[in-house]
């Protein structure tokens, strides 16, 4: 026994020798210059350290048409501030490119990570970019510290032949004045009901258009009157019984992008009731709601980057989806691309984040390479404005986006938005499932902020 | 008889209820590497899918999983040997010799195992980026050399188990005092050995935050790293199939060391019973 265990151990070592011969395959990179004849390597390199493994494309090719020899290392995205951090503090001279989602650059910039793109002439170019994420890329004395090759405004995202049926019309402008506010919601929902269907699959769908004011003013909390109200919507949505009663992410979340879902109860989603498990399979999922009464989900509120999470879901729903304005603007996500401050080859590296971010070839290459990634670029956007999108409806998405995007207001995002963010989300959830008052949630929710912020001023 | 049998029936059908829940999420990991991450985000199910091919595409374009396996055999084997060999030699001192400072020594041990890694971090990436050992596998193996829990296990077996007449008896045969370690204290304390190997192994195998922070190049980076790199796409469902088969991957190595060295862990089990 002991012998043939050994022999299985020593082939095996074997087998991995044997297959690990070959080198690191990235076909990404090799689809990325499919249509081009790679130049010469001039000896120059950069190293890039990245979260999204768009840049693996980008790299190969820039790396293709300029000769630049770029070498592209992938980090988990939850891993990635630890990384960088301690490297730059280590002294490290490389990475040379680095990036950040818009939620790390506070602390990123706070240390340094990002060196000044203003040294390098990046205000030349500060009206090609869309506005709010040229913003971002601003640490808080204005100094341009990094740039993304993306915009991610939100969006709700509707079934048409469902507004067609209950509103008579599917005109996007149309049915965004149906979410207009809170209260036009909540008679949405209602009238959705009445029909027949639920407005929303989960009661999350508003989150991405509810920071409408910033958390922190003058280092003060602002739990403002539109937080409130937020709460308040959430809170009727859940109790008038106007959802689908879908976590975001689960099972029959994504069932309702395709059809008719079964409608839970508040006790199933709170899993009061474990009589059915909404993480099970389909078919599980099929025999445990039968009996429930069967509705179909009218939208979903998503950032742009929802164009392909729900491409790949729809299925036979295609084509029947639309998408409008939320109640504000806002947006979700994003990569933004910098240079390291300790960076031995600034100027190299500016080639490098100029043809990622400004180029109007690179941009209109991302678009087909990523099938259908909205890109950043101001003048790219408007040469795409007439494309239009089978799956929702033949709708110029990226005129829309633009539109969107041009709405939010960078200065109501704060490094604190996470934390209390969240902090204000369990807020809601204790509310609407009647484990607190309003009253003893917001006083929690108190608590939660200044035990972690305790120089923030709180006005109870 | 009946009895007997009916006891006997009613054991093995529990014994083979437990195996079934031990087994199923292995099961399930297997099954969802041949899913694809509309399907799996879906729900579960036991019915393999058709993706296998596709998902394997999908890791070969993030890495070569043999080339990830090389290298954390590279760093885990080394590693582990180490530990094994170096914590007996400190846990058969600690255990035998009479010097003044040994209790002290072995309430550093014990403060040391209580105190996280993680909080020496970043002081460590600046020593090894001092010495130039970024990169290198050398600050992944060599540390290994001083495992604080390690040697409180084995000191603790190799006081109860050892008969120190053995070592007296050796002593006046004139054998020398690495001569008694090689020969008899290491296979005397093998079951004790193997064990905290096994442990060891699995530990350096899944071991991430260091390699992650010291690893820069793709080419160098430990399996577990790798596969981390999978969930850096900007749609998270399309690599859920991806990652369950990396994930399914990097276990194949640790079930054959477990394999190999159980036999040990059963025979330490059993061995203080019968000389009892």
């Amino acid at each position: 026994m002991m012998k043939l265990a050994k022999k299985l151990l020593a082939m095996a070592l074997v087998l991995v020798m044997v297959m690990s011969l070959g080198t690191v395959a990235f076909a990404r990179a090799d689809e990325a210059v499919a249509d081009l004849t790679p130049v010469e390597l001039t000896g120059d390199k950069l190293v890039v350290w990245t979260l999204a493994d768009d840049l693996v494309s980008f790299g190969a090719r820039y790396q293709a048409m300029t000769g630049v020899e770029m070498e592209v290392v992938v980090i988990a995205p939850e891993d990635y501030p630890t990384k960088v951090q301690t490297a730059l503090v280590g002294g490290e001279t490389e990475p040379d490119i680095i990036v950040g989602e818009p939620q790390m650059l506070g602390d990123m910039f706070s240390y340094g990570a990002f060196a000044d793109l203003d040294a390098l002439g990046a205000q030349d170019y500060a009206d090609q970019i869309v506005d709010y994420v040229w913003d971002v890329g601003k640490d808080e004395n204005g100094v341009q510290r990094a740039i993304s090759y993306q915009i991610t405004p939100a969006g709700l995202y509707y079934r048409r032949d469902i507004a067609e049926k209950v509103f008579g019309t599917e005109d996007p402008e149309e049915i965004g004045k149906l979410f207009a506010d809170y209260p036009t919601i909540l008679d949405t929902a209602q009238k959705l009901k009445d029909a027949g269907y639920r407005i929303f699959s989960s009661d999350s769908e508003i989150n991405y258009f509810s920071g409408d004011e910033a958390w922190v003013v003058d280092g003060k909390l602002n739990l403002s009157q539109a937080r409130l109200d937020y709460m308040d919507l959430v809170v009727a949505l859940y109790q008038n019984d106007l959802t689908a009663y879908a976590n975001q992410w689960s099972t029959p979340w994504y069932q309702a992008m395709r059809g008719p879902v079964p409608i839970l109860t508040a006790d199933i989603q709170n899993y009061a009731d474990d009589s059915v498990n909404v993480w099970a399979s389909a078919d599980e999922f099929a025999e445990a709601t039968e009996g429930l009464q069967e509705a179909e989900v009218f939208a979903f509120g998503l950032p742009s980057w929802g164009v392909l999470t729900m491409r790949d879901n729809v299925e036979e729903t295609s084509g029947l989806w639309g998408v409008c304005a939320g109640p504000a603007y806002g947006f979700g996500g994003g990569t933004f691309i910098g240079i390291s401050e300790l960076s031995e080859k600034k100027d190299l590296a500016w080639e490098f984040v100029k043809w990622v971010t400004l180029n109007e070839e690179t941009a209109d290459w991302w678009i087909t390479f990523s099938e259908g990634d909205t890109v950043s670029l101001k003048s790219v956007l408007e040469a795409h404005k007439d494309d239009e999108n089978p799956v929702y409806g033949n709708q110029k998405l990226y005129a829309f986006w633009q539109e969107q995007a041009e709405g939010i207001d960078y200065s109501k995002v704060t490094p604190y938005d996470k934390i209390v963010g969240d902090a204000w989300g369990a807020a809601i959830s204790s509310v609407k499932t009647g484990v607190a008052t309003k009253e003893e949630a917001i006083e929690e929710f108190y608590d939660t902020v200044a035990y972690t912020y305790p120089e923030l001023e709180i006005d109870r | 008889m009946v009895g007997y049998r009916i006891k006997k029936g009613l054991l093995y059908a529990f014994l083979v209820i437990l195996a079934a829940v031990c087994l199923f999420p292995f099961l399930l990991m297997i099954v969802n590497a041949t899913r694809n991450g509309v399907e799996i985000t879906r729900g579960f199910t036991l019915i393999p899918g058709h993706s296998l091919k596709e998902n394997m595409t999908q890791v070969f374009n993030y890495f070569n999983p043999f080339l990830g396996i090389r290298n954390s055999v590279i760093v885990a084997v080394p590693a582990t040997l180490l530990c094994a060999y170096f914590s007996a030699l400190t846990a058969y001192g600690l255990g035998f010799y009479k010097f003044h400072g040994n209790k002290f020594i072995f309430f550093m041990i014990l403060m040391f195992m209580m105190i996280p890694g993680q909080l020496s971090l970043i002081g460590f990436y600046n020593l090894c980026s001092k010495l130039h050992l970024v990169n290198s596998y050398i600050p992944l193996i060599v540390p290994s050399i001083a495992s604080a829990g390690t040697v409180f296990f084995l000191r603790q077996y190799i006081i109860s188990s050892m008969p120190p007449a053995l070592i007296e008896a050796a002593r006046m045969e004139g054998a020398s005092e690495f001569y008694i370690f090689n020969r008899i204290v290491l296979p005397i304390s093998k079951p004790a050995v193997a064990t905290m190997g096994i442990m060891a192994f699995i530990g350096n195998w899944n071991n991430y935050l260091l390699p992650m922070i010291l690893i820069t190049k793709n080419e160098k980076m430990t399996l577990p790293v790798m596969m981390a790199t999978l969930r850096s796409s900007t749609d998270i469902q399309r690599n859920q199939g991806a990652i369950y088969l990396a994930v399914a991957i990097s276990v194949v190595p640790i079930l054959l060391v477990f394999a190999c060295f159980s036999k040990y862990i059963i025979s330490s089990v059993t061995a203080g019973a019968v000389k009892e």
